[in-house]
C-alpha cells in the first residue's frame, strides 16, 4: 500500500509498500523518526486517509474502498482512539465526555451514561466523574480519553503519541492501562517515539521514510484467532 | 449533540454573553422597528379605522384622507334612498390654524362625526366626558400633544384658539396621533362647523353602513349618477391612506432599512461568535467525527447553538422591546406590539441566526477526521 500528498504539482509519496496486518491480542507500538510517515499510516490504518494505492481492510471489511459515509460507519462500530491532546470538550463532565460518544453510537442516554460510569471506573476514575477536563490532571484527562475510546466496546484501539503530554511516570501508567485493555477480542497500537513503552509491546513496527523497516514479535504470545486489520 | 452543543456554548460565558447580546439587540431593534412601523401605518388611518361603516363617500380623486374637500349635501339623500343603505354619517376632517397660550400658530386637524350608537368617537378618552363636546365650542384633545398646544396635563377648563375662535378642553384621549403630527382636535358637527367655517349640511365625507354588504357593487353602481363624487370601501379607503403617507413618504423604507441594518450587525456578532466557537472546538468535532459521527450529527453542535441563542436572544429582545415600547409612548410614538409584528420580529431574528451559521456549518462541514492525528 501507497500514500501520497500532492501539493500543486508537487507529489510526496509518504508510504511506500507498506504491508502489515494488526491483530487482536496484541500491543502494537508504531515507531520511527519524525516524518517517517507514522502518523499517515496510522490514519490510513483508521480508515480517517484513503491509500493511494493499495487496499486497507479493518474488521475484515475493506474500507478504503468504501464511501465515505459508510467508512465512518464501520470506525463508529469497530475504532476508539486516544491522542496526544485528550480532545476531550472543556465543558463536559468527564462522564459525559464518555457517554456523548456512547449516544453517538445510538445508545439510549440513561445507559450510555450507566456504560460511561462503569467505563471510568475501570480507568480508576470512579471518584472524578462530575469533573470537568479542566479540573483534571493530565493523566487523568487520559484515563477519561481512554474510557472514551473504550466505549462501545472497539475491536482496535489508535494510539497517537498518547504519552507525549505526560510526564514519565504517568507515561507509564497510561500505557499500562492501554494494555491492560488488550485481549483476544482487541488490540492496541500506538505510534511512539518513546522507547521507554517498548517493556508493554507485543511487537514494534518501525518505519523510516515511508518504509516499514522493522517488524518484530517482543515475545511470543498465544496467538490470536482474528486478522481484523491487514 | 445537542448537550455538547449547550453546555459548550453556556461554559463561555464571555462569547454567550456577546453573543446573546447581539441577537437580543438585533431582536429588539426589529421588534421595535417594525413595531414603529406597525404605528405609523395605523396612526396614518387611525381616523378611517375607528369611524368604522362599510363605504366611504368623497369628492372624486382624493387618495388620502387628510387632503380633504368639502362634498355637497345632494348625495346624502340619494344614498338614504338606496334600499341597502341602513345608516349615512357626516364626517368633518380639515386642517385648522391654532394659536397656542403664548401667542405661537400652528396647525391642527378638527374631526367631527355624526353620533352613532355603539361606537365613541373619539375613542380612548383618559379624562373629562367626550359627551361634553356637544356644548358650544368644546373639544378634546390627545394627551400626546398636550405640550405641543402647551397645555398642562391636566387640561380640562383650559382654553386655547381655533381659526380665531377660544375653545374649551373638555375630553383627553390616549393614543390618537396623526402621522403628519398635526394635533387631532375632536368635537362635535356643530362646533366643527363652525370652527371650519362650515355652513349647515356641508361636510367632507359621508360615512355609510350597508344593510347588507353584497350590495356594495349596486351602490357604487347607483352612485355613478354623481360623477364629482367617488364612493369607496372602507378597507381601500384606508390602505389607500396608509400607502400615501407610510409609502410615499419614505417612512416606511427607512425603519425597513434601519431594521435590516440591526439584524445584519447582530448577524455578524452571532456569526463571529458561532465561528469562533467552532474554530475552537474543531479537534473534539474532528475526534468525533473520527470515531464515526456523521457531517449531519457534527452539524447538530452548530444548528443547537443557533437554536439556544435565537431563542434566548428573542425572548431577551422581546421584553425589551417592550420596555422600549413603553418609554416610547411617553414620547408619543407608537410601538405595535401584536401576534403579527412579534412574528415577523422572531422569524426575521431566526433568518438572521440560520444566516449567521453558514460560516460555521461549513467549517464543520469541513472538518477532517484526520486532523487529529495531524
Amino acid at each position: 500500500m501507497n500514500k501520497t500528498f500532492r501539493s500543486g504539482t508537487i507529489e510526496v509519496m509518504v508510504l511506500r509498500d507498506v504491508a502489515l496486518q494488526v491483530r487482536t491480542g496484541e500491543l502494537v507500538l508504531l515507531m520511527g523518526p519524525s516524518g517517517s510517515g507514522k502518523t499517515t499510516l496510522l490514519c490510513v490504518l483508521s480508515g480517517l486517509l484513503r491509500p493511494s494505492a493499495g487496499d486497507v481492510d479493518l474488521c475484515g471489511v475493506p474500507i478504503s474502498r468504501l464511501p465515505e459515509r459508510a467508512a465512518a460507519e464501520v470506525r463508529r462500530h469497530n475504532v476508539g482512539f486516544v491522542f496526544q491532546t485528550y480532545n476531550l470538550f472543556p465543558a463536559l463532565s468527564a462522564l459525559d465526555n464518555v457517554a456523548e460518544v456512547l449516544a453517538l453510537k445510538g445508545m439510549p442516554r440513561e445507559q450510555a451514561r450507566a456504560v460511561a460510569g462503569v467505563s471510568l471506573a475501570g480507568v480508576g476514575l470512579g471518584a472524578r466523574l462530575d469533573h470537568r477536563p479542566g479540573e483534571l490532571s493530565g493523566g487523568e484527562r487520559q484515563r477519561v480519553a481512554i474510557a472514551r475510546a473504550l466505549a462501545g466496546d472497539p475491536t482496535l484501539i489508535f494510539g497517537d503519541e498518547p504519552t507525549a503530554s505526560l510526564d514519565r511516570h504517568t507515561g507509564l501508567e497510561i500505557v499500562a492501562l492501554l494494555k491492560e485493555q488488550v485481549n483476544p477480542r482487541r488490540g492496541v497500537l500506538l505510534v511512539t517515539h518513546d522507547a521507554r513503552l517498548l517493556q508493554f509491546a507485543d511487537r514494534v513496527i518501525e518505519i523510516d521514510d515511508g518504509r516499514i523497516v522493522r517488524d518484530e514479535s517482543m515475545h511470543h504470545p498465544p496467538a490470536a484467532s482474528a486478522v481484523p486489520t491487514q | 449533540m445537542r448537550r455538547i452543543a449547550i453546555r459548550s456554548i453556556l461554559f463561555d460565558r464571555g462569547k454567550l454573553i456577546a453573543s446573546l447580546l447581539g441577537v437580543a439587540l438585533a431582536s429588539t431593534l426589529g421588534f421595535v422597528q417594525i413595531g414603529l412601523y406597525e404605528g405609523f401605518v395605523r396612526s396614518s388611518s387611525t381616523v378611517i379605522d375607528h369611524v368604522g361603516g362599510d363605504m366611504w363617500v368623497m369628492p372624486r380623486g382624493l387618495n388620502v384622507i387628510d387632503y380633504s374637500q368639502i362634498v355637497s349635501a345632494g348625495p346624502r339623500n340619494l344614498l338614504r334612498s338606496h334600499p341597502c343603505v341602513a345608516d349615512v354619517r357626516g364626517l368633518l376632517y380639515g386642517f385648522s390654524w391654532i394659536q397656542r397660550p403664548s401667542g405661537i400658530r400652528s396647525t391642527a386637524i378638527v374631526v367631527a362625526v355624526e353620533p352613532r350608537s355603539g361606537r365613541q368617537i373619539p375613542w380612548g378618552d383618559i379624562l373629562g366626558d367626550v359627551a361634553d363636546l356637544n356644548e358650544p365650542l368644546r373639544v378634546s384633545v390627545d394627551r400626546t400633544d398636550l405640550e405641543k398646544l402647551e397645555l398642562p396635563s391636566y387640561p380640562l377648563g383650559k382654553t386655547f384658539e381655533i381659526n380665531s375662535l377660544k375653545v374649551t378642553v373638555s375630553a383627553v384621549t390616549d393614543g390618537i396621533r396623526s402621522f403628519t403630527l398635526n394635533p387631532y382636535i375632536f368635537t362635535s358637527m356643530t362646533n366643527g362647523r363652525r370652527l371650519l367655517g362650515l355652513s349647515e349640511n356641508e361636510v367632507m365625507y359621508y360615512v355609510i353602513d350597508l344593510a347588507d354588504p353584497r350590495c356594495a357593487a349596486n351602490l357604487v353602481q347607483w352612485m355613478k349618477r354623481y360623477p364629482d363624487i367617488e364612493i369607496i370601501d372602507s378597507a381601500t379607503w384606508s390602505r389607500e391612506t396608509q400607502d400615501y403617507w407610510v409609502g410615499g413618504s419614505g417612512a416606511g423604507a427607512a425603519l425597513a432599512f434601519t431594521a435590516i441594518l440591526g439584524l445584519f450587525v447582530g448577524g455578524v456578532i452571532v456569526g463571529q461568535t458561532l465561528y469562533s466557537m467552532a474554530k475552537e472546538h474543531l479537534l473534539e468535532l474532528a475526534t468525533l467525527k473520527a470515531v464515526g459521527a456523521r457531517p449531519m450529527e457534527l452539524a447538530g453542535f452548530v444548528l443547537w447553538q443557533v437554536a439556544f441563542l435565537a431563542s434566548a436572544g428573542v425572548l431577551s429582545g422581546f421584553v425589551l422591546a417592550l420596555i422600549l415600547r413603553r418609554v416610547l409612548s411617553h414620547v408619543g410614538l407608537s410601538v405595535v406590539v401584536s401576534a403579527g409584528t412579534a412574528s415577523l420580529s422572531i422569524v426575521a431574528t431566526l433568518i438572521m441566526c440560520l444566516l449567521a451559521s453558514v460560516t460555521s456549518l461549513s467549517a464543520v462541514f469541513r472538518v477532517e477526521a484526520a486532523k487529529v492525528l495531524r
